[in-house]
């Protein structure tokens, strides 16, 4: 507590120009940490110990263990045996309120900021200097003292904006400054980038690189191997919630030794296929598409039987916006055709009964039913064509077609009766693939089908998508990772500020081509 | 769970004072549960799509006057009232929809709005006069039995109860009032028309309150201008919603635990009376027990898990569901 009121004075306190303040290096340990949920085993003996002037990444499948490791050593979750350490000193019964005060600060997974307040009360919430009375605020000392946080973090925003102006990226950087401003210098980032684009990472990776710099102790979690490979100092792999590897050396680890050591067993790379699809029929047209309020304009382009077609675009580019249209959720100028007829009165329930699907990409928000079973999330979208006996619906009957289309797409459940909040990201994902799938779609719009999954989820995904392609399906695939849609695609569109600005076919999907696309620059012109 | 501890309150009640367990006042105590139990049923759907409906209170005290006054200038029999106790309930009830799925009212705040108007419109109907002289057809109805400690009452509480059961559970309906509850967006990119859902929960939910209303005048014998409003029936029916299990953030829960927690409030609340309790006290008891099923409704949000659950998984035999962590 004392501590608390110090740290909160020397905040309070402190004048525009001292940024850059020395704090006392913090080695932090947390050994043979367990921790279980209702019976599962989160954490089972796993030890970490994150060395000042360090980035260490803990890296694993979903469920694997590493945000409970980072939320146990950050006081959100009490540890159920195990010590936690910090330079020689055990800290017992950590709260996130203790936390802080140690110095411990976790930026997580999706930003907890109050919205309806400004960026100023979001920095020093919790420490908010007190005025001259003692119950007002001093606002004068907030504001000086708030431009030296943003400089820090590299935020250049109005300090009197609600937060909920504030875009996702520039909603973590505020985490951060709040961290500073509280005089952490112990910051666990829970899986930052999955919802930013590259240059919002790059920006963020940069940030945290200055704050090695100056000698901070930080933890990261990542599903994205390559910044990871990038950034580390160290890796630390967990796998069904122990620790089993450690990479002191993330230059000289490749890609595959990090995946191998999260699933446990050696994987198979895989081949971008070759099809010519080129005479197949088109089953979905767009022609001129565009939004009322400019999230994309003059959109045309077709998608054939068969086809794997891609949509590279950086977030808010209108990928979505344009899949949402089409799908009947949102008001669009222009035509749809699908398998040759003019599609005119959209709505989503109007798409399903024409075959034409739409798997939004978040998943949490707009996909899942968290307290509902898994069979009824299975079944959500095809209740009309259920089994019936008279005029109600046939429990059992049921039951069996969630059954057939869950071992379809391999969900992992302990069994369908379960709610869905109890499946991992990728058995979720696996379930929605199953929903959607039970709706014989001609046309399936995937949008991010891989955010949030772990890499056996994606193979499973990839494998899917290869199925129904085949079957005569035609794929639209939104994904920001590039990799995927070169391994995926037989054809990709660029999308950019809400324009089509490029298409590649077959061995011109590159990596280095699509990178160049989506940013607006290297496109191919389009016939 | 509800019924054991239903049948303990009767059997303690009985033990101190033997006169509860006579005949006559099994039967009376079921039928006196009944229009409680028909407006909780409609308000469980209401609470199933995310909602709360205030107005149920005045919606069954309309019911209750128009076809109380007309059986009494008339004598017209119960079943030909059932149309218009019915249609009362729907148009209401389509109001309470509109407002809240179209004009996007928080139901909350719309619902406490119908509530005062609706509730006008019952005094003016009323006009200061009460239902009192009903026809000895009514009167017999309200108050007999078809078997022994089985009043005629029942009978349509019953049927609503399965009738909406099977509804919820068995039809196309039913599982898009679920799905609407548990996640409305969701729900919207599934296919579900979410309007209609959202409106005709409301509509059902009043059509039940004018059931209700047609109930509670043959079953009490009289009405007036504060009918519904005077018991507070509306916060009686979301307590039974709670205590049978369906939670106020939508999605979870059913009729039936609706149905047994009406038959559990008011053996409750007249145990009280027969005790010897002081029935001042009533309406203090049904907050303290709206207040515990608010407490288990938040406990089971916490665990994830119902208390009854929980309670086995204690006593041992019971595996609970596992919760995966997220990573």
């Amino acid at each position: 507590m004392s501590v608390i009121v110090k740290r909160a004075r020397a905040a309070a306190a402190l004048a525009s120009d001292r940024t850059a303040e020395e704090y006392a290096p913090a080695r932090y340990e947390a050994r043979t940490i367990t921790k279980s949920f209702g019976g599962a085993n989160a954490l089972t003996g796993a030890s970490v110990t994150i060395e000042p002037g360090e980035i260490h990444t803990l890296v694993g499948e979903n469920g694997a263990g590493k945000s409970t490791m980072l939320k146990v050593m950050a006081g959100i979750h009490p540890q159920d045996s195990g010590d936690l350490v910090l330079n020689g000193t055990h800290l017992r019964g950590l709260t996130p309120r203790t936390a802080i005060g140690h110095g411990i600060y976790l930026v997580p997974q999706e930003p907890s900021l109050m919205l309806t307040l400004s960026a100023l009360e979001n920095l020093f919430v919790g420490i908010i200097p007190r005025g001259s009375m003692a119950f007002s605020v001093d606002w004068k000392a907030m504001e000086s003292s708030a431009g030296a946080y943003f400089q820090q973090v590299g935020l250049h925003i109005d300090p009197w904006a609600p937060a909920s102006q504030l875009s996702i990226a520039e909603q973590q950087l505020l985490e951060c400054a709040r961290a500073l401003a509280h005089r952490c210098n112990v910051i666990f980032f829970d899986e930052p980038t999955s919802p930013l684009t590259a240059r919002e990472a790059d920006v963020l990776f940069e940030l945290m690189r200055r704050l090695r710099e100056r000698n901070f102790t930080i933890a990261f979690i990542s599903h994205r191997l390559e910044e990871v490979l990038a950034i580390s100092d160290r890796i630390t792999v967990l796998r069904d919630s122990r620790v089993v590897a450690h990479f002191d050396n993330p230059k000289q680890t490749s890609h595959r030794q990090l995946v191998e050591a999260m699933v446990g067993h050696e994987i198979a790379v895989r081949q971008r296929r070759q099809r010519d699809l080129s005479g197949a029929e088109a089953v979905l047209e767009l022609k001129d598409l565009g939004a009322p309020d400019g999230a994309f304009a003059d959109i045309s382009f077709m998608a054939r039987r068969g086809e794997v077609l891609g949509l590279a675009g950086l977030v808010g580019s209108g990928r979505t916006e344009t899949a949402e249209s089409v799908f009947g959720m949102r008001r669009a100028s222009g035509t749809v055709l699908l398998a040759g007829k003019p599609y005119a009165h959209r709505s989503p329930s109007s798409s399903i009964e024409s075959g034409l699907i739409y798997l939004p990409e978040d998943r949490g928000h707009n996909g899942v039913f968290a307290n509902v079973e898994v069979v009824r999330n299975i079944t959500a979208a095809f209740v009309p064509h259920l089994p019936k006996r008279g005029q109600l619906l046939h429990p059992r009957a049921e039951v069996e077609v969630a059954e057939k289309a869950a071992r379809r797409t391999r969900v992992v459940a302990p069994s369908l009766d379960v709610p869905m909040k109890a499946l991992s990201g990728g058995n979720q994902q696996r379930a929605m693939f199953a929903r959607w799938l039970l709706a014989e779609p001609k046309v399936a719009i995937f949008d991010e089908p891989t955010r949030g999954v772990d890499v056996g989820a994606k193979v499973d995904i990839y494998g899917i998508i290869d199925t129904i392609s085949d079957s005569g399906v035609a794929v639209v695939m939104i994904s920001s990772e590039l990799e995927e849609l070169v391994l995926l695609c037989d054809r990709v569109l660029a999308i950019y500020e809400g324009r089509i600005v490029g298409e590649v076919t077959g061995d011109e999907i590159t990596l280095e081509r699509l990178g160049a696309m989506v940013v607006g620059g290297g496109a191919s012109e389009r016939d | 769970m509800l019924v054991v501890v239903t049948l303990a309150i009767f059997g303690l009640t009985s033990a101190a004072q033997p006169h509860f367990a006579l005949q006559g006042n099994i039967s009376f105590l079921l039928a006196s549960a009944m229009p409680l139990a028909v407006v909780a049923v409609g308000e469980t759907v209401v609470m199933l799509v995310r909602g709360i409906d205030l107005s149920v209170a005045p919606v069954l005290g309309i019911a209750a006057v128009s076809t109380g006054f007309i059986a009494q200038d008339s004598h017209v029999s119960v079943l030909s009232m059932l149309p218009l106790a019915l249609a009362i309930g729907i148009g209401l009830g389509f109001v309470n929809g509109l407002f809240v799925t179209y004009a996007r009212i928080p139901p909350i705040i719309a619902t406490l709005g119908t509530f005062t108007v609706y509730g006008g419109i019952e005094q003016l109907i009323c006009n200061s006069r009460t239902v009192v002289t009903l026809p000895t057809s009514w009167i017999n109805l309200g108050t007999h039995d078809f078997l022994p400690d089985v009043p005629y009452i029942l009978v349509p509480g019953v049927l609503v109860t399965i009738a909406m059961a099977l509804i919820l559970w068995r039809t196309r309906w039913g599982r898009s009032i679920y799905a609407f509850g548990a996640n409305a967006e969701a729900a919207f990119r599934a296919g579900i028309r979410v309007k209609a859902i959202e409106i005709s929960a409301y509509t059902v939910c009043g059509m039940l309150a004018g059931l209700a209303g047609l109930i509670y005048v043959v079953q009490v014998g009289s009405a007036g201008y504060n009918t519904g409003s005077e018991i507070s029936i509306q916060l009686q029916a979301i307590a039974c919603g709670l205590i049978g299990g369906t939670t106020l953030t939508g999605g979870k829960g059913g009729v039936v635990g609706s149905f047994f927690a009406a038959i559990f409030l008011t053996v409750a609340l007249e145990g009280v009376i027969v005790a010897g309790i002081a029935y001042q006290w009533q309406s203090a008891g049904v907050g303290v027990l709206l207040l515990v099923a608010i407490l288990i409704d938040a406990y089971q949000n916490r665990q994830g898990r119902s208390v009854s659950e929980a309670l086995r998984s204690v006593l041992g035999g019971h595996k609970p569901v596992q919760q995966e962590a997220s990573s």
